[in-house]
């Protein structure tokens, strides 16, 4: 029955949100931020905030390089909402000013891409 | 601003609490004299030219960055024999080629073919050993010896005396520093003095990968960098980023205390013990605070800030430690590059998950600074101003701009004794 599930199981509130926020890569996540709207960050903040620690406990338990394709896809959403909760609990509605500026600031390595090549 | 993590650091506290001692110690007119006359480099107001005007700049390559050390890489972007890196140095019209080399040594040359001048290297690094020109196929070793040239037998030179041209490398706290001078007046360690072995403790110097990110800029390189060493703007940019580095006890956030080193200076940032952080911000700081932890980073150093003269600075704080380095493109111009330094590859999520949070922290600040930053070099560029002004709280500004300067000056003078040219 799992088949039909993007995420590990004990995370089904955030099914919805893996084809918007699952994002394999720091820069990506970070524009992806800001290209969202208010009503999504906040949606997704919501839902996935006190889920963040029962997620890195179950992600903790293996080396990242072991991750199975749904945890990965966990991983990425718990990355995403780094980026998110900046601009949903430190930002508030300050976000849409801030984001010009950080249009010109780019990420150009992260260690959460993996090794540099 | 220099981000900071306030409420997990408390070391901010006890020395803000020296310096009010200190204070309060002094007499009005010595707290007075303090005021007016910050490490003896006066009150007066600062000429505005040398923020805009091109022919300030010209002074500026010859007198600082043709001659000075400047950091250029970290030593983990040249992990084993073979790896290289190329990088611009915009201001002094150079592009640099780092090599390590297969005898474990790292040199650097200018990225030229010595034939007829060809850019060399095009990446901007990889791993490899031997570099061929794409014009007329010379080829050189990581050590800068010209291997072999097609038809070679037709020229009028020696091969030895066809190498790169070398460029002045030297590494400290694993950060790479060059200096374009052929000789340079005083090797790095002599240039970088007691700050040298302070850097050495910092997790750069343990670091084996980092985080980046970059960003291009219209307004000088000073007055970019002086951004990011005055606190006095911190409440009005970064009203919402900067909460924890300002309370009623210190409502502009300024530092502890500052130290100036020859060109260099130092000060130690202040937060406000008290500010709790956000929830979710401290999940993510807890996170970041279990990994220094394991790292066994030193805390003693987490609130100093060195600013190493000309165009770079660092955080010494574990929970934080980034540096940042304005290079200059053009009068009005610069590019700013921002690294966080990590030991160890990511291993585990949390791991992962705290290092991207404290990477985009730092990143939300620096994004705010932007549009005031040009906002001031629009305002400047148009010449309305001879002078700005500056408080005791922006002597770090005074001082870059006084140490600058001073070389300027002194340039000036040698060239003039020299008839015109050096
Ligand atoms: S210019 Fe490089 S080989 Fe001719
Ligand atoms: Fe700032």
């Amino acid at each position: 029955m799992t088949g039909q599930y993007a995420l590990p199981e004990g995370f089904r509130e955030l099914e919805q949100f893996v084809p918007t926020w699952v994002v394999s890569r720091s820069c990506d996540r970070a524009t992806r931020r800001l290209d969202s709207s208010e009503e999504e960050r906040v949606a997704f903040f919501n839902a996935a905030r006190d889920l963040a620690a029962p997620a890195l406990e179950l992600l903790d338990k293996k080396p990242l390089s072991q991750l199975d394709e749904r945890e990965q896809r966990l991983m990425d959403l718990m990355l995403s909402l780094v980026h998110v909760a900046l601009a949903v609990e430190i930002q508030g509605d300050d976000e849409p000013r801030h984001a010009r500026g950080a249009r010109h600031v780019i990420i150009t390595r992260a260690s959460s891409d993996g090794p540099a090549s | 601003m220099c981000c900071n993590l306030a409420g997990i650091e408390r070391t901010g506290l006890k020395y803000f609490l020296e310096e009010l001692l200190v204070t309060a110690k002094q007499s009005p007119q010595e707290q007075a004299a303090r005021a007016a006359d910050t490490a003896g480099l006066g009150t007066g107001p600062i000429p505005a030219g040398p923020y805009y005007r091109a022919d300030y700049f010209e002074l500026e390559r010859e007198a600082v960055f043709r001659r000075t050390w400047l950091q250029i890489g970290h030593i983990s972007e040249l992990p084993a024999p073979g790896s290289f890196i190329v990088r611009p140095v915009e201001i002094a019209d150079a592009s640099i080629l780092i090599t390590h080399g297969r005898d474990g040594q790292v040199r650097a040359f200018h990225n030229v073919c010595t034939h007829r001048g060809t850019q060399l290297v095009a990446e901007a690094g990889g791993t490899r050993s031997r570099f061929s020109c794409p014009y007329h196929m010379w080829t050189f070793s990581d050590d800068g010896a010209l291997r072999s040239a097609p038809d070679f037998e037709r020229f009028y030179v020696d091969k030895s005396q066809c190498s790169l041209r070398k460029v002045a490398v030297e590494v400290c706290a694993g950060l790479v520093f060059i200096n374009l001078d052929p000789e340079p007046e005083q090797g790095l360690r002599d240039f970088l003095g007691p700050i040298a072995q302070q850097l050495e403790q910092l997790p750069v110097a343990s670091a084996t990968t980092f985080s980046e990110y970059t960003y291009e800029i219209d307004a000088n390189w000073k007055l970019t960098y002086d951004n990011f060493q005055e606190n006095y703007h911190l409440r009005f940019i970064h009203p919402r980023s900067g909460e924890a580095a300002v309370g009623p006890q210190n409502p502009f956030g300024y530092p502890a205390k500052f130290g100036f080193q020859g060109p260099h200076r130092t000060q130690t940032i202040w937060s406000n013990p008290d500010a709790a952080p956000k929830p979710f911000q401290g999940f993510a700081f807890g996170k970041a605070f279990e990994a220094a932890m394991a790292d066994g980073c030193n805390m003693t150093l987490a609130k100093d800030y060195y600013a190493i003269f000309p165009n770079f600075f660092m955080l010494g704080s574990p929970l934080n430690p980034f540096s940042h380095c304005v290079m200059p493109i053009a009068p009005g111009r610069s590019r700013g590059v921002i690294r966080l330094y990590w030991i160890g590859e990511d291993e585990r999520a949390s791991q992962r998950f705290a290092r991207e949070y404290q990477m985009a922290t730092a990143r939300d600040i620096h994004a705010e600074d932007r549009a005031v930053i040009e906002a001031g070099q629009r305002g400047l560029q148009s010449g309305a101003l001879s002078h700005i002004h500056l408080q005791e709280q922006e002597v770090l500004c005074r001082h870059l701009y006084h140490s600058v300067n001073d070389q300027v000056e002194a340039y000036k003078a040698r060239l003039q004794s020299a008839g015109g040219t050096l």
